[in-house]
């Protein structure tokens, strides 16, 4: 007993501190982090300052893009005429004040491909929005603290997106590879596809909105099993992204016409 | 202040004009061994935790193909380098924790820098080889591209949404960066915290 004791006397000090060592890392770990991307982020505050790049309306100021924009509200404008005169009722559309935010960090490891912004619950923001950067779809929100917020970004092994092929609506399943480039791999086995088309998220995706802009087919495979596949390069720049735009999540999933649903 | 030296046991400086400011921090070794412990401890988590800041980071130099270092892992080489292989075990387990608790919880990075502590220890570098500078970078180098083949494996093992294939073409870009850029970087984290830690060491003998 007097040796336990001693024993005791000795190593209890090391052995509390060690136990409050293991119990901080888990509860940090099970709260995803919160203290330190807080601390992070007020780190990184004033930093933001020092690397301002252009804000998003100095960029909008091409004036070719100022025409595309001009053909897109008549297109679209079209298209809300027409649904009026078949009655068609289409999914909620993406809603119009997005939340634009900054990306302050990126992964904290090198097998996830996640970006850190400086906006979080504070301002709105909750798991499921989805994000958006100048040439479109750019990830979705895997979790988020006050004042900051972490997005999967859609070239991560796991993320999955329904998409569709613009010209022809061939349909398929972009899948991420870590890299600035993705890859389709379409429902059928020789889609009406060609080099260049423009992909974007389909109707069938549960997590998306339909109509979002992804990317362009940089080149076809029609000869592998089971499906064909393609390599798409994407237009938000995945590598050096800085000013992203935040999205609600979709409420209603169901369309009044009788399209199929896909368990995506 | 001169404090009027009456018993003159109290006395903690002598009065040379030697002293040149009126108010001094007392070198740590007349320090009280508890704060001083403390001291210690405070300074062990404030590494980790700077580590953990820098992991977000891309600063230019410390970039190579969207790559980062991997400073928990330099961490955690520079902490069971030197000691017993329990230990060393240990911090892996914690700091692994602590990068689930930046990325996602499944899969644990706990397993790979479990595993690179108890290596570390088992090296017994100190019987074998004197030199550090050098020697830390390629442990280091060796370490990192073990951490990263253990979390490939442990991702093919999930067998969830991601392709295998995928994953082990990643791989080789992974390994090679991360090892590159966590070697060239180790020393600068290795050698203030190993100089820190055998200082403290001299003294609570």
């Amino acid at each position: 007993m007097v040796t336990v004791r001693r024993w005791w006397d000795r190593k209890g000090l090391q052995i509390g501190l060690l136990a409050l060592v293991v119990g901080s890392a888990w509860i940090l770990r099970q709260t995803q982090g919160e203290l330190v991307l807080e601390t992070y982020h007020a780190i990184t505050r004033p930093l933001e300052m020092l690397q301002s790049g252009p804000t998003p309306e100095e960029r909008i100021r091409d004036a070719r893009i100022l025409e595309l924009q001009t053909r897109i509200v008549d297109l679209e404008s079209q298209k809300t005429k027409l649904q009026d005169l078949l009655g068609y009722v289409e999914k909620e559309p993406l809603a119009s004040r997005p939340i634009p935010a900054r990306v302050v960090g990126r992964s904290a490891d090198h097998w996830w491909q996640q970006v850190t912004l400086n906006r979080g619950a504070n301002v709105g923001i909750q798991e499921g929005f989805i994000v958006k950067a100048d040439g479109g779809l750019v990830g979705l929100v895997q979790s988020v603290t006050p004042n900051t917020s972490r997005v999967l970004l859609i070239s991560d092994l796991k993320s999955q997106v329904g998409v569709s092929i613009s010209r022809t609506a061939a349909k398929g399943v972009l899948r991420g590879d870590s890299s600035a480039e993705a890859v389709l791999e379409f429902y059928e086995k020789v889609p009406n596809v060609k080099i260049g088309d423009l992909v974007s998220t389909s109707t069938y995706s549960q997590k998306f909105p339909s109509g979002l802009a992804v990317g362009r087919i940089k080149s076809l495979d029609l000869k592998k099993l089971p499906a064909s596949v393609a390599k798409i390069e994407l237009f938000p720049p995945i590598r050096s992204l800085d000013w992203v735009a935040v999205y609600p999540k979709l409420e209603n999933q169901e369309s009044a016409n009788q399209m199929p649903q896909k368990s995506k | 202040m001169k404090i009027p030296a009456f018993g003159g046991s109290r006395q903690k400086k002598p009065k040379s004009s030697e002293r040149k400011a009126k108010f001094q921090i007392q070198p740590l070794s007349r320090w009280h061994p508890r704060i001083r412990q403390l001291l210690g401890w405070i300074v062990t988590v404030g590494s980790v935790l700077l580590c953990l800041l820098l992991l977000p980071t891309r600063l230019p130099g410390m970039e190579l193909l969207g790559i980062g270092p991997n400073w928990l892992l330099i961490w955690v080489v520079a902490w069971s380098v030197k000691r017993p292989v329990f230990s060393g075990a240990l911090a892996g387990i914690v700091l692994g924790l602590l990068q689930d608790s930046m990325t996602s919880p499944n899969p644990t990075h706990a397993l790979s820098l479990g595993l690179v502590g108890i290596l570390t220890g088992l090296l017994q570098k100190r019987r074998f080889i004197e030199e550090d500078f050098i020697s830390i970078a390629v442990i280091v180098f060796g370490m990192a591209v073990l951490a990263e083949t253990i979390f490939g494996l442990q991702l093919t093992l999930i067998g969830d949404e991601r392709k295998v294939t995928d994953i082990w073409i990643y791989y080789q870009r992974v390994a090679l960066a991360s090892a590159i850029l966590s070697s060239l970087w180790a020393p600068v984290v290795y050698y203030p915290l190993n100089r820190w830690w055998q200082k403290m060491k001299l003294l609570e003998q």
